[in-house]
């Protein structure tokens, strides 16, 4: 009798409990977080916070720890929200991560892209339109009008070399020296890597030349090639450890996280930019696919990595047990300077340096002064291409 | 016994050249690259903190024991699909040898890549749900090497002859693959097993374009930010491959005795 | 009792194609599935152009200008890597064969089989840490008075690549045409020599025909190695040696070109179909191989 008596308390307890339950979370589920298309109509910060930390999980895809600084970005973020992030092939390619997202099952589908313009241009078919809170700061040239996809960050082509070679080079065109000799290579093949592509625009216009042919970036690689100082070595770590190059063009981006590296394994590498051509590379972009499996997540993950905040870094964050969303977010640095700070350009850097909320970048990686900043147009790169695929294995006499 | 005594100098003459090649083409780079291995910290000294780095990080035995349970499934599946389909290829349907000769040899023109993407879009997503389905296409990479390996051995064997011999002896069908036919090809056998092992062990492309983790995806991504243990992996991984499948095979020598009708390698030519 | 019927090549042959097919289907269903649909998926996708519409328009660029040139320089390369890794290879399993002992064939075996499936970043780091510009053996041929860099040779050229493929090639050689060459029996050597040959005569009329079938097939098997390797080559040559699947790579999975993708499928289709051009040859090879066998 008692026990039946007890066992009814429990029970009524229990379903009144999960009443309560179910009408806290259906007050919450008012929000559709896969379709909400910006911070406020998710329900403002702490809410997309909450939701956010509630799927506990992040999918993201061919991010390299040290490419622009990712790595710091992905701890901050997870160390931050108690979110854990996971990369899928980080190092694979643009056309892998649209791939993925178009063929992967449910729960490997990635959160968010980063991939090369053009595959953000041809799929935004695949991309649920989200606007960050600091929409209008994003270059209109580089951002979708209905925010399926926007540029979050480019480079600048530089040079990175091995400090013990007897000569520095501070300009492209003192590679012609021979005292350069079996010294000097690039990360790819140019027609079909962006990179490497890139390095060929750097020497055209440092011939003379403007983004419209690069005709004399390929006769410069051509007499650096029959002179020896160009080395067809594919610029990597392990090469460059074996000695086989010892100057290499690079994303500028790429530097902070290739010093570390190099030094690591007893090498000193600096970056500079040349000061007879500035090639700045048309951005990166970034895209939240429809079908994202964590949608809270992704679009917290895209707020961090716009927002412009000079706040604590991975190391220096703490614990931030019981904070509000919108308090840990802004404690915390964003993405944007996180960016600078790995030697890229963020796309709303022009509005930082207006508003001053942009850090330093670190020594090297300053655009030098006076010198003309060039970006080649995708027409300019399709041209770019064609001489290229033509051209480039005769540059070898193959 | 002249003739014996002419061949002393030219039998020098071709281990003397074989062995220069050898140690040219294998063991210097070998060497060279395992030299940067055992670099101590920051580049100076000589140490095994790279190869200690590389046991030490989480996901090393996991990922490692991953690969090695796929590897042996697909050695062992490669047999199973294999060795039936050779003998009886090469016994009664030698019409369709140009065929399947020509299918094994698909999976090594055709661009991993491609297959990869065509396998993709392909297969149904309970396939794709379960990392089992990497057997499978090891499987298939490695058609060309068990399909050779095992098919030269079988040129060797008067198949027809032991086939005939053990079934009017009374034997069935499946005793006389596993017990008459399996001992004569035993070196296209093992060579068959090994290469579809080694290359479960280190493939890389197709587990990373269907999103698995195994030992090769794990230390490439591990190693993106230390060159050295980069390379101690790579040294570790070709050694201890190595000495896996010569354990294995030093182990399977032991319980085998060579009749004279199926012995091959013993007593050869010349 | 055995019927007395003695299967001769002519019997075989002309047995119900039913009973031939169905012990074979395991293999059809499996490569069927695993292999035949994926393949079928690029091919329907190589004959689509961008907007979803059939056509052969993805074919014309193969045709000419640097496709062209890029097929033609992965023939060149996979010949040259074949008939080097072939030949070395059989004269190693030879002297393997002949003069080693059983526990060290063994070893060897293991290692072929490793070195066999070795390439890309970590292979030509091996070889640029031997021979490249400050190579191991660059170096101490450099104490001992030649620079092998003086001249036109590098490591990072064709020559170059020739040679670091055959860390791969003469290992697979190796593993797959020992049984050949361990098949061929004692008693053949003595019989011929009982008959008044010469050791020269023997493999001239015995052995080497003998041995033709395996060798053609093994040599096929390391041109198509060959005909699909590329990584190796990307690391040391950034496309400056054209090859076919270094350019399919970029197209279907790349950061520069977006659209192309069907040019890719119809590139890897292209080299489906050199590599059924060459297998023709190598049918009409083995058939008079095989001429000198008895079944």
């Amino acid at each position: 009798m008692r026990k039946q008596f007890i066992i009814g308390v429990v029970a009524a307890a229990l379903a009144a409990a999960s009443l309560v339950a179910t009408s806290s979370v259906s007050t919450a589920a008012g929000t559709d977080f896969s379709k909400c298309q910006n911070l406020k109509a998710c329900g403002g910060m702490d809410a997309l916070v909450k939701a956010a930390q509630k799927e506990g999980k992040l999918n993201v895809i061919t991010l390299p720890r040290d490419w622009a600084n990712y790595g710091e970005a992905m701890d901050l973020f997870s160390k931050a929200f108690g979110i854990k992030i996971t990369d899928d092939n980080p190092d694979g390619s643009s056309a892998y991560e649209i791939q993925t997202v178009k063929t992967a099952p449910a729960s490997k589908v990635p959160d968010a892209v980063d991939v090369g313009i053009t595959y953000g241009l041809d799929n935004t078919n695949l991309f649920t339109p989200y606007k960050v809170a600091n929409w209008a700061d994003i270059t209109s040239d580089y951002k979708d009008p209905a925010g399926r996809w926007y540029g979050d960050y480019a480079g600048v082509m530089a040079l990175s070399y091995d400090t013990s070679i007897p000569k520095a080079p501070k300009a492209f065109s003192d590679l012609k020296d021979p005292a350069y000799k079996n010294m000097l290579a690039i990360g790819g093949d140019p027609s079909g890597a962006q990179e490497a592509l890139m390095s060929v625009f750097a020497a055209t216009v440092a011939s003379g030349g403007t983004a419209d042919s690069v005709q004399p970036g390929i006769d410069w690689f051509k007499s650096l090639k029959t002179s020896g100082n160009f080395v067809t070595a594919l610029a990597n770590g392990q090469n460059f450890l074996a000695g086989a190059y010892k100057v290499s063009f690079s994303w500028s981006f790429n530097g902070p996280g290739a010093v570390t590296t190099a030094a690591k394994a007893g090498k000193t590498v600096k970056y500079i930019i040349p000061t007879d051509a500035v090639i700045k590379g048309t951005p990166y972009v970034m895209a939240i696919p429809f079908n994202a499996p964590h949608p809270a997540a992704a679009r917290l993950w895209t707020e961090f990595l716009y927002s412009q905040n000079n706040g604590k870094t991975s190391m220096t964050v703490g614990s931030t047990k019981g904070m509000t969303g919108s308090k840990i977010f802004s404690s915390i640095m964003g993405g944007q300077n996180i960016w600078i700070l790995g030697g890229a350009l963020p796309i709303t850097f022009d509005a930082m340096v207006a508003k001053k909320t942009n850090v330093t970048a670190p020594e090297g990686y300053g655009i030098p002064k006076g010198v003309k900043v060039i970006t080649p147009t995708v027409a300019q790169q399709d041209a770019a291409k064609t001489l290229l695929k033509a051209q480039w294995p005769a540059i070898a006499g193959n | 016994m002249a003739a014996i005594m002419k061949i002393s100098p030219f039998k020098w003459i071709l281990i003397g050249a074989s062995a220069f090649l050898s140690i040219l083409i294998f063991i210097f780079p070998l060497f060279a690259a395992a030299t940067y291995s055992f670099r101590g910290e920051a580049g100076k000294g000589r140490s095994l903190a790279n190869y200690r780095w590389l046991l030490e990080q989480e996901g090393f035995y996991p990922n490692l024991f991953t690969s090695l349970k796929l590897a042996v499934l697909a050695g062992i599946l490669s047999l199973i699909l294999m060795v039936p389909t050779m003998v009886f290829l090469n016994l009664k349907a030698q019409r369709f040898k140009p065929l399947i000769d020509f299918l094994c040899i698909l999976p090594l023109i055709i661009p991993v890549v491609s297959l990869a993407i065509g396998a993709q879009v392909a297969m149904p997503e309970f396939v794709q749900n379960s990392e089992y389905e990497l057997v499978f296409f090891f499987v298939i990479i490695a058609l060309p090497y068990t399909y050779r390996a095992i098919d030269t051995s079988l040129q060797t064997v008067q198949l027809k002859t032991l086939v005939e011999a053990s079934r009017s002896l009374g034997a069935s069908w499946l005793a006389t693959i596993l017990r008459v036919i399996v001992p004569a090809i035993r070196s296209g056998i093992l060579g068959a097993l090994f290469l579809s092992f080694a290359l479960g062990i280190g493939e890389y492309t197709i587990t990373s374009l269907l999103h698995w983790e195994t030992f090769p995806t794990w230390t490439v991504v591990a190693a993106q930010q230390n060159i050295l243990g980069a390379i101690a992996i790579s040294v570790f991984s070709f050694i201890g491959a190595i000495a896996l499948l010569t354990a294995v095979s030093l182990l399977s020598r032991r319980g085998t005795k060579q009749t004279s009708i199926t012995s091959e390698g013993e007593g050869v030519l010349l | 009792m055995k019927s007395g019927v003695v299967e001769t090549p002519k019997m075989v042959q002309g047995g119900r194609l039913g009973s031939q097919v169905f012990p074979l289907l395991p293999f059809f269903a499996f490569t069927g599935y695993f292999l035949i649909w994926p393949v079928l998926a690029v091919t329907l996708r190589s004959l689509r152009g961008n907007d979803g519409e059939w056509t052969l328009s993805n074919y014309t660029p193969l045709l000419h200008g640097s496709y062209l040139h890029a097929f033609i320089t992965s023939i060149k390369l996979s010949l040259v890597t074949s008939i080097i890794g072939s030949l070395l290879g059989a004269l190693f399993a030879y002297v393997v064969v002949r003069y080693a002992k059983g526990r060290f064939g063994a070893v060897l075996d293991s290692i072929s089989a490793v070195f066999a499936n070795s390439g890309g970043v970590p292979l030509a780091f091996m070889f640029i840490a031997a021979f490249g510009t400050e190579g191991l053996v660059t170096r101490v041929l450099k104490t001992l008075g030649w620079d092998i860099y003086a001249g036109h040779f590098t490591i990072f050229s064709f020559t170059g690549v020739v040679m670091v493929y055959s860390f791969f090639q003469i290992p697979l050689m190796f593993l797959v045409f020992k049984p050949a060459i361990a098949g061929l029996r004692k008693e053949w050597m003595e019989a011929s020599t009982n008959l008044g040959a010469t050791q020269v005569t023997y493999w001239r009329r015995v052995a080497i025909p003998m041995l033709m079938p395996s060798f053609i097939g093994a040599f096929f098997l390391l041109f198509a190695g060959g005909f699909s390797a590329y990584a190796t080559a990307r690391a040391l040559t950034v496309g400056t040696v054209p090859l076919v699947p270094i350019i399919i790579g970029t197209l279907v999975d790349g950061n520069v070109v977006s659209d192309q993708q069907n040019l890719g499928d119809a590139l890897a289709v292209g080299m489906i179909i050199v590599a059924g051009i060459a297998m023709v040859g190598y049918v009409w090879a083995q058939k008079r191989a095989a001429k000198w066998r008895q079944s």
